[in-house]
């Protein structure tokens, strides 16, 4: 298959384009396990790609292209902001580079934050794809290292002899807290996040890694919770406010640790910080609800199709629970995440289906 | 009572020591609950007030009859007593949330059923028990609408909840509520979005005991029992036995602050918490 645009009339060639339908098939299939570490890796490397194959000229007519192709992938759907956020970044780092020297700063008025900077540049394709290309390559460092900067604070935040609550399984913070245990012994807490009891599988990875654990189910988390020290979680997104979209259960939890001021710790690299707000408390618009086969038994037929069940996959967490994000880029109080974004995202790429006016003409056919 | 001397007025002090170690065997099997415990005192207290002037055989139906007196007056009068008071707070269009299975709630729901309101029930269960299903199965038996969460999305759905339910185990001298493991956190979710809880309490469950958490006087429901999957993959803990650094633990009760509890029903009168004191007395 040939991709063409239709007003420039510029190919893409057969070989991106397979990479291209990989990665969307890649995203549209693997809603379940997948680490958002990795998928965020494909997504720089597939978005390198394409800046490299594409026919360009000037940064606006990337910009476009990027943003048509990201019109094909599932990125509406609650589960896809982690690859959201990384194409943001990279849109942003493609408006700097082409803004060059002249960065923006609050000399030249709030205003300049939000024109659009995409005056035809004196910088040809070469150099400013060589300039983004180099940007994407600290960009992948910065990943690769996002792990390692979070754990390494560990010991800041872990005493002696406390007791952590964590809830269900997060790679961040099970590394963050066998971290931690090199150095110090603790007890560990683990509420086992029915239906799905991913809390039995970081149970099982903190006790082989030396860690004393005890699982709890979920509804004895309020009577245990004034026991603890600290409640430290992992969550799927970061939005704007400082609010969270975490597994199902870390609402009830937050609420708990801050009817006993316990303070609710949460560790997230930076590319879950979205640069969205909740606007709606409906399904489709935040959360996802899954199926119920881990809840009730279908052989069940005394209720089979006569009872509503409900199994949301996310939650939402108002940043009044939060006390601190621990971060790759250091430790954040919740009301400071909005200069981070205004430093990782052009407010134009907020809304990644907004594209100005002559873009919306262009479409990539494939 | 076999080989124990029939004399006239001795089955006072005899039938006590004869049920000692019944009692006490009860105990080691699992821990007593407040209920069973005030009917032991009550039923102790019967037996040491029994007229010396009764055969040994009148005395045995007398406290047969005190025995059944305290199910029919307490527990299944006050049952239907706090029903009606309980179905008096349900109106028509209410969501009412329910937290697993108790006999006292089934029967005020559908009781108001029978009186032909229109509400739908929130039946919030959690693991391991479920014990929910079978509330749910009894109230979609009875042709209730019924919903049917776990305690985690107990936030998800509880603005659409307009009263909660709540049965207790116990009500302590301080006010806080003893209950299944569950309810102090459907307490605070509910508060939080300003909707009231209802718990349903029976006096001869008032306690003269006071707790502040849940912790200090508790009882563990075996632990394997959270090993349990609805799937046909084993629990990643199953081997929790052989690893020296995993614990299971399964509370059975919890306790609610008396803050996050709006008013108990009992078959004397609706109270707030704090007032259980007074009916002690």
């Amino acid at each position: 298959a040939v991709v063409s645009t239709q007003s420039t009339g510029k190919k893409i060639s057969k070989d991106t384009v397979s990479r291209l339908e990989e990665f969307a098939l890649y995203l549209r299939e693997s809603k379940k396990e997948r680490r958002s570490y990795v998928s965020v890796v494909k997504t720089v490397n597939v978005f390198r790609d394409l800046i490299c194959t594409s026919e360009w000229v000037t940064a606006r007519e990337l910009i476009k292209i990027i943003k048509s192709y990201c019109k094909y992938l599932p990125l509406s759907q609650s589960n896809e902001t982690d690859v959201s956020n990384v194409v943001r970044r990279i849109l942003k780092i493609i408006r700097e580079e082409n803004a060059g020297s002249e960065a923006t700063s609050f000399a030249d008025g709030l205003s300049s934050f939000f024109k659009s900077d995409m005056k035809a540049s004196s910088i040809g394709r070469p150099d400013l794809q060589d300039n983004i290309l180099n940007s994407i390559v600290e960009l992948l460092s910065e990943l690769e290292t996002s792990k390692s900067n979070i754990i390494n604070m560990a010991l800041e935040h872990i005493h002696s002899n406390e007791r952590i609550l964590t809830f269900g399984h997060s790679n961040t913070v099970r590394d963050f807290l066998l971290h931690g245990r090199k150095a110090r012994d603790f007890e560990v807490i683990v509420c086992e996040s029915g239906p799905s009891l991913k809390g039995h599988k970081m149970a099982a990875e903190l006790s082989d890694g030396g860690i004393k654990t005890t699982v709890i189910p979920d509804s004895s988390a309020f009577a245990i919770i004034h026991a603890v020290n600290k409640v430290i979680i992992g969550t799927h997104t970061i939005m704007a406010d400082g609010a969270l979209r975490a597994p199902n259960g870390v609402h009830q939890l937050a609420m708990a640790a801050k009817y006993f001021s316990v303070p609710v710790i949460v560790c997230a690299a930076v590319y879950k910080l979205s640069p969205t707000h909740l606007c709606s408390y409906d399904p489709d618009a935040f959360n996802k609800v899954i199926g119920p086969e881990n809840m009730l038994n279908f052989s069940n037929e005394k209720l089979h199709s006569k009872v509503l069940i409900s199994n949301p996959d996310f939650d939402y967490v108002p940043s009044d629970f939060i006390e601190l994000f621990i971060t790759n880029t250091g430790g954040h109080a919740p009301s400071y995440l909005y200069r981070i974004i205004s430093e990782l995202y052009h407010p134009e790429d907020y809304d990644l289906d907004n594209m100005c006016v002559e873009a919306v003409e262009d479409d990539i056919c494939i | 009572s076999s080989g124990i001397n029939a004399e006239y007025g001795e089955i006072r002090s005899h039938l006590n020591i004869a049920l000692k170690p019944c009692f006490s065997y009860l105990a080691q099997c699992r821990m007593m609950s407040v209920s069973m415990e005030n009917f032991i005192k009550h039923i102790k207290l019967q037996i040491t007030k029994t007229s010396p002037d009764l055969s040994d055989n009148e005395a045995k139906e007398e406290l047969l009859f005190e025995c059944e007196n305290f199910f029919k007056e307490n527990i299944y009068l006050a049952g239907k007593s706090i029903s009606e008071k309980a179905v008096a707070r349900i109106v028509n269009g209410d969501m009412i949330l329910i937290y697993k299975k108790s006999q006292l709630i089934l029967h005020i729901l559908l009781e108001a059923k029978r009186q032909r309101k229109q509400f739908k029930v929130m039946v919030v269960d959690s693991r391991p028990d479920l014990t929910g299903v079978a509330s749910c199965e009894r109230l979609t038996a009875a042709g209730i609408p019924c919903s049917y969460v776990y305690i985690n999305s107990c936030t998800y759905i509880m603005k659409k909840v307009t009263k909660v339910l709540l049965a207790s185990d116990a009500l302590l001298a301080n006010g806080y509520v003893l209950g299944p493991v569950g309810t102090a956190m459907i307490g605070l979710i509910a508060s939080n979005y300003n909707t009231p809880v209802i718990v349903c309490c029976e006096t001869y469950k008032f306690s003269e005991r006071v707790q502040t958490d849940s912790i200090l006087y508790n009882e563990l429901a075996d632990p394997d029992s959270m090993l349990k999957t609805l799937n046909a993959d084993d629990s990643l803990v199953a081997g929790w036995r052989e690893s020296p650094n995993t614990r299971l633990v399964n509370l059975v009760y919890d306790t609610t602050p008396p803050a996050l509890v709006s008013i108990v029903i009992t078959e004397i009168a609706e109270l707030p918490c704090t007032s259980a004191p007074v009916v002690l007395r």
